[in-house]
């Protein structure tokens, strides 16, 4: 199989590049494998001390790594283009450069992820995006599409494989011991027969069509991580077309310095000819002058608009102090220079071509950096921050040795593949055997058709020492000599039929009130002038001793209806003694509740204990109604007692509970006869509640909207589907080739 | 009647859960103030009203007092829906919110979970202080993006974040229009104590190294029926908290009205134009209390700087 001429002389010229491994090869492994070490280095830092070492802060969340994300994924692009575009158009020429693009493609949707997860704070956690995933999330769905895309392109560059695969089965290479048994396992006993050819042909086929919308939603997805934002500069519908275009364009780019570098280091002059620079070139700036006008719609229409935020980020772009520059070169040079690179003829030649793409790779790194950082340093409201590394990013040497290290590992994959399988196809396939004709007609016409804070930390130190100052004046005052004179308040309290005393014992320091913890109160009840020691308690963290006045104190009737308490505070430390009186008479409330034509009423009656244990109807006595909240109590009202009674409206306009129950609170206050006295009473007059909201599918919920859900599974299984046929016919090829 | 000795969730349901008019006992401020000190086994009882207007006596410590545990924070606290009211017309940047704030979360002094802004609208306006929550919104786009559920939306309105969840991704941080969310970029060096607590979403505490926080709105102070820090610390009453459900908020001095002091104060949210429907609300700045000028008290000059340069003050 394979007779023909031009596979032999490929064969030929492509085995030393397996079987060979130069000085220079070795010594670039050494310095790509340092390069790499040191980035490992950088993160096991970053890991280690968190990402407080990196540039990134509170503000600029992301940087350098997310940059390297998008222009990974980018350049994956060129797999995408090349290999499913050319391939379905049979464009006779992309069979020399076609493996190089996806190898680019898989080696960068490779690398290109895991920047994304040096962005990520705990790689512990990894796991919960399968265990927890919410696929509401734009970044669920890059991880969905981005392992789908890989997987599509890993078996794309396979099945372009199996051909040469077979061909080196047949041919051993040389100082390859492991590499030979793969090679003819890999081969799936591939034999050329006409069965087999026709099976390859079409899922061939059939992935790169498969492979051209999966690649333009993944870059989509990418871009939408950015689009879904509330933020000036994404949140933009322009962004995902814009995103699929720079990712091509760079794309291109990065595979035209690709050819251009294995053309030189293994001498493919007779393969890669000016006509794959030339084509390749045009290609290029196509793309580029598209990308140039998505610029130039997107930031024109920001401008014109003029909104506010969106102003303040384009201030920083053209801001010669800030991004100027570096917006001129991503957006000017890096589109202008390859279009009169290419255009010009002048200029035109494989050298220049392969600079001219250079120039735009970088050009669009730097244009995702621009995309990123100037956003993000211009939140909405004003970036309040005296710490200068908050304010604005810059990039620390744990990134840049990672982002190198990415660069290095690009290189060092691609070296390791090309010496495993050449690094263009050993097989023509028919089309291909009208190329050299085809060039020189064509192409020369094509080509003249085609021309035409610092001091932040100050102002935290005061405010800790004011809190150091607070939290230690009680002891700091100790030292002082002078004893502190404190305050001890006695309160009574008629809560639901309990008697209560309440003390509050506090200290004036440094003009300011303070309760005093841990301190013995002694409650005492005077009778006939003979204080008798009821109960000592200890005071709580808000100053505050309580005591339940037992039932028989009460019932003894006091002094004709008046009881006198006392709570004193013998003193501790640098605190003097203190003391307080209360004395109170009786009163009981009584809340009803009456519906009269006039609407609903809450009634009160007001008794006082009079002499012989009988209760009398108070004359004058101001009483406030209060509905319980949850921290505080509401006012709803107040009325005087007169003979005994009083009534306010029922607030019915105020929630109660579902079924409209409601309290209602009728309470006398800092009494200077009574106390504190409270009555209560619940009915169900109050505003009802509205039931508990249902659990529903959104955005911001648990479960997505179910149109997401059933997108998601169609999408996913049309794509997975095919993979699965391809997988398939792979082993149907394998089962052919047994006879 | 019959002591109920369910489990705190269940009597939640029950109580809290259903009845709007919790602490019945006494009226929820006296009650906490006169009670032992808090998170101790209590022995003491308080009454719940139930949904049919029945009174059941509980021990207190089955109704608050414990924060809520991972799975149990996303629930919400049943029949609630806490809002926020600043006054603007009494806010002078004295930042006792943020201390007191710091103080309880046990933030690093750089941390801070309410923000300062000296705003002013145009340059023929006044300018006005602006302290600034997370706005705890109500269609929340940290919520959405969030690629794990680790921030969640409560049926009480409450954005919280599961620190043993969160993987640092910071995407929230990006969305947040807000600038709320702060990530704790290393590991946070904590008082002892602090960092052997049991970690709850509703205390956020001990944060954790590679996630993101921010301002939980205190649930953990809502079981108790207590006020956050931020509410408690103001000394000119400017923050109200409260329960929308039960239609009252309160600065710790006054309580009011929800629907009243939004109506005639003609209060807003801030950015309603960007959809996000806030849980905070602002009175707007009129009447003041106090001239911007005094924010500037206590302040570095640098920082005094700053401000001047973010609200266009020219002198």
């Amino acid at each position: 199989m394979y007779e023909d001429e031009k596979t032999q002389q490929n064969l030929y010229a492509f085995k030393p590049q397996l079987e060979k491994m130069s000085n220079w090869g070795i010594a670039l492994i050494v310095v790509l494998v340092t390069v790499i070490g040191f980035g490992v280095y950088a993160l096991y830092i970053q890991i280690v001390d968190g990402h407080i070492v990196t540039g990134m802060r509170d503000n600029v969340v992301w940087g350098l790594y997310i940059v390297n994300f998008i222009f990974f994924i980018g350049i994956s692009y060129a797999g995408a283009l090349i290999s499913g575009i050319l391939h379905l158009l049979r464009v006779p020429w992309r069979t020399p450069i076609i493996r190089m693009a996806e190898m680019i493609t898989v080696i960068s949707t490779m690398i290109g992820p895991a920047y994304i997860l040096l962005c990520i704070g705990r790689l512990d956690r990894l796991p919960n995006l399968l265990l927890f995933g919410r696929i509401q999330s734009p970044i669920i769905w890059d991880v969905i599409a981005i392992t789908t895309y890989l997987s599509g392109s890993i078996i794309f560059l396979y099945l372009a494989m199996i051909r040469d695969l077979s061909i080196l089965r047949d041919n051993p290479v040389k100082n390859a011991r492991w590499r030979n048994p793969i090679y003819k396992f890999l081969s799936v006993r591939y034999k050329d027969t006409t069965k087999q050819k026709e099976i390859l042909n079409v899922s061939t086929d059939l992935l790169s069509i498969v492979i051209i919308p999966l690649a333009i939603l993944v870059h989509s997805v990418l871009a939408w991580i950015f689009g879904m934002t509330l933020r000036p500069g994404w949140h933009s519908t322009i962004f995902a077309p814009y995103f699929v275009i720079a990712a091509v364009y760079s794309g291109t780019g990065v595979l035209i310095v690709v050819m251009w570098v294995f053309r030189k280091i293994y001498h493919l002059e007779a393969q890669i000819t000016k006509i794959h620079f030339n084509y390749l070139g045009i290609i290029m700036i196509i793309l580029g002058a598209l990308y140039g006008y998505f610029t130039f719609s997107e930031y024109l229409t920001s401008w014109y608009g003029s909104i506010k935020w969106d102003m303040e980020v384009l201030y920083r772009l053209f801001n010669p102090h800030e991004y100027l520059a570096l917006f001129v070169f991503a957006v000017f040079v890096g589109v202008l220079l390859p279009i009169i690179i290419v255009t010009v003829p002048k200029f035109r030649n494989i050298n220049s071509i392969a600079f001219a793409a250079a120039i735009a790779v970088l050009a669009l790194w730097i244009k995702r950096y621009l995309i990123i950082i100037p956003t993000l340093e211009s939140p909405l409201l004003p970036l309040h921050d005296l710490r200068p590394e908050y304010v604005k990013y810059s990039a620390t040497w744990v990134e840049w040795a990672l982002t190198f290290a990415g660069i290095a590992l690009f290189i060092l994959l691609f070296y390791l593949f090309s010496k495993f399988i050449p690094i263009m196809p050993i097989v023509r396939t028919g089309e291909e055997k009208d190329y050299s004709r085809l060039r020189k007609i064509v192409f020369e016409k094509q080509m003249k058709k085609v021309i035409k804070h610092h001091n932040k930390s100050d102002a935290a130190v005061t405010g800790m020492m004011i809190l150091l100052l607070l939290s230690f004046t009680p002891s700091l005052m100790a030292q002082d000599d002078s004893k502190i004179q404190p305050l001890l308040k006695l309160e009574y309290f008629h809560i639901d039929s309990v008697n209560k005393l309440a003390a509050t014992l506090k200290a004036k320091v440094d003009g300011k009130f303070l309760p005093l913890e841990d301190m013995e109160i002694a409650f005492k009840y005077s009778q006939g002038g003979n204080l008798t020691v009821m109960n000592i308690s200890t005071t709580n963290d808000k100053g505050r001793a309580s005591f339940d006045i037992p039932e028989e104190i009460i019932a003894s009737g006091g002094d004709k209806g008046v009881y006198l308490f006392e709570a004193s505070f013998a003193g501790k430390g640098n605190y003097e003694s203190a003391t307080g009186r209360n004395s109170m008479k009786p009163l009981r409330l009584e809340l009803s509740f009456s519906q009269k034509e006039g609407g609903k009423m809450a009634n009160l009656k007001a008794f006082e204990s009079g002499p012989d244990n009988q209760w009398i109807p108070v004359e004058n006595l101001d009483v406030v109604f209060y509905v319980p909240r949850t921290f505080s109590l509401l006012k709803v009202g107040q009325a005087s007692v007169v003979n005994g009674a009083a009534s306010v409206e029922f607030p019915t306009s105020v929630p109660g509970n579902q079924l409209g129950y409601l309290t209602l609170l009728a309470k006398v206050e800092d009494n200077e006869t009574y106390g504190n006295v409270e009555a209560s009473g619940t009915i169900n007059w109050g505003k009802p509640l509205p039931a508990d909201k249902i659990l529903k599918r959104g955005l911001g919920d648990t479960n997505a909207p179910l149109w997401m859900v059933y997108t998601l599974i169609v999408l996913l299984s049309l794509v997975w589907f095919h993979y699965m046929y391809v997988i398939y016919t792979v082993f149907r090829i394998r089962y052919l080739g047994k006879s | 009647m019959k002591r109920r000795s369910t489990n705190r969730r269940n009597f939640l349901r029950l109580g809290i859960a259903a009845g709007a008019t919790a602490l019945i006992a006494s009226g929820g401020s006296v009650l906490s103030a006169i009670s032992a000190p808090e998170n101790k086994e209590t022995g003491e009882k308080i009454k719940l009203l139930t949904p049919d207007g029945k009174l059941v006596e509980v021990d207190k410590g089955h109704v608050c007092c414990q924060p809520a545990g991972n799975l149990e924070a996303r629930q919400g606290l049943p029949d609630k829906k806490m809002v926020m009211v600043i006054d603007l017309a009494k806010c002078r940047n004295a930042r006792k919110c943020l201390q007191g704030c710091q103080k309880m979360h046990h933030l690093p002094p750089h941390m801070e979970w309410i923000k300062f802004y000296l705003l002013r609208d145009s340059e023929e306006m006044s300018p006005y202080w602006f302290p600034k929550p997370c706005l705890h919104c109500n269609n929340p786009p940290c919520v959405k993006v969030c690629p794990v559920g680790a921030t969640f939306k409560r049926t009480d309105g409450i954005v919280l974040i599961d620190n043993d969840r969160c993987i640092g991704c910071k995407f929230c941080m990006a969305a947040c229009p807000y600038s709320s969310r702060v990530f704790n970029w290393e590991e946070p060096k904590l008082d002892k104590g602090v960092d052997a607590a049991a970690y709850s979403p509703e205390t956020s505490s001990p944060p954790k190294m590679g996630t993101v926080s921010k301002c939980d709105f205190c649930p953990d102070m809502v079981r108790k029926g207590e006020l956050p820090n931020c509410v408690k610390s103001c000394p000119n009453g400017v923050f109200y908290y409260g329960d929308r459900n039960e239609d009252a908020v309160t600065n710790g001095t006054d309580t009011v009205r929800f629907s009243e002091l939004i109506d005639t104060r003609a209060a807003y949210r801030f950015m309603e134009e960007l959809g996000t429907e806030p849980s905070v609300y602002y009175l707007p700045a009129v009447d003041r209390a106090f001239d911007y000028k005094e924010g500037f008290e206590g302040l570095s000059e640098e920082e005094i700087t700053l401000y001047k340069k973010e609200a266009n003050i020219t002198e």
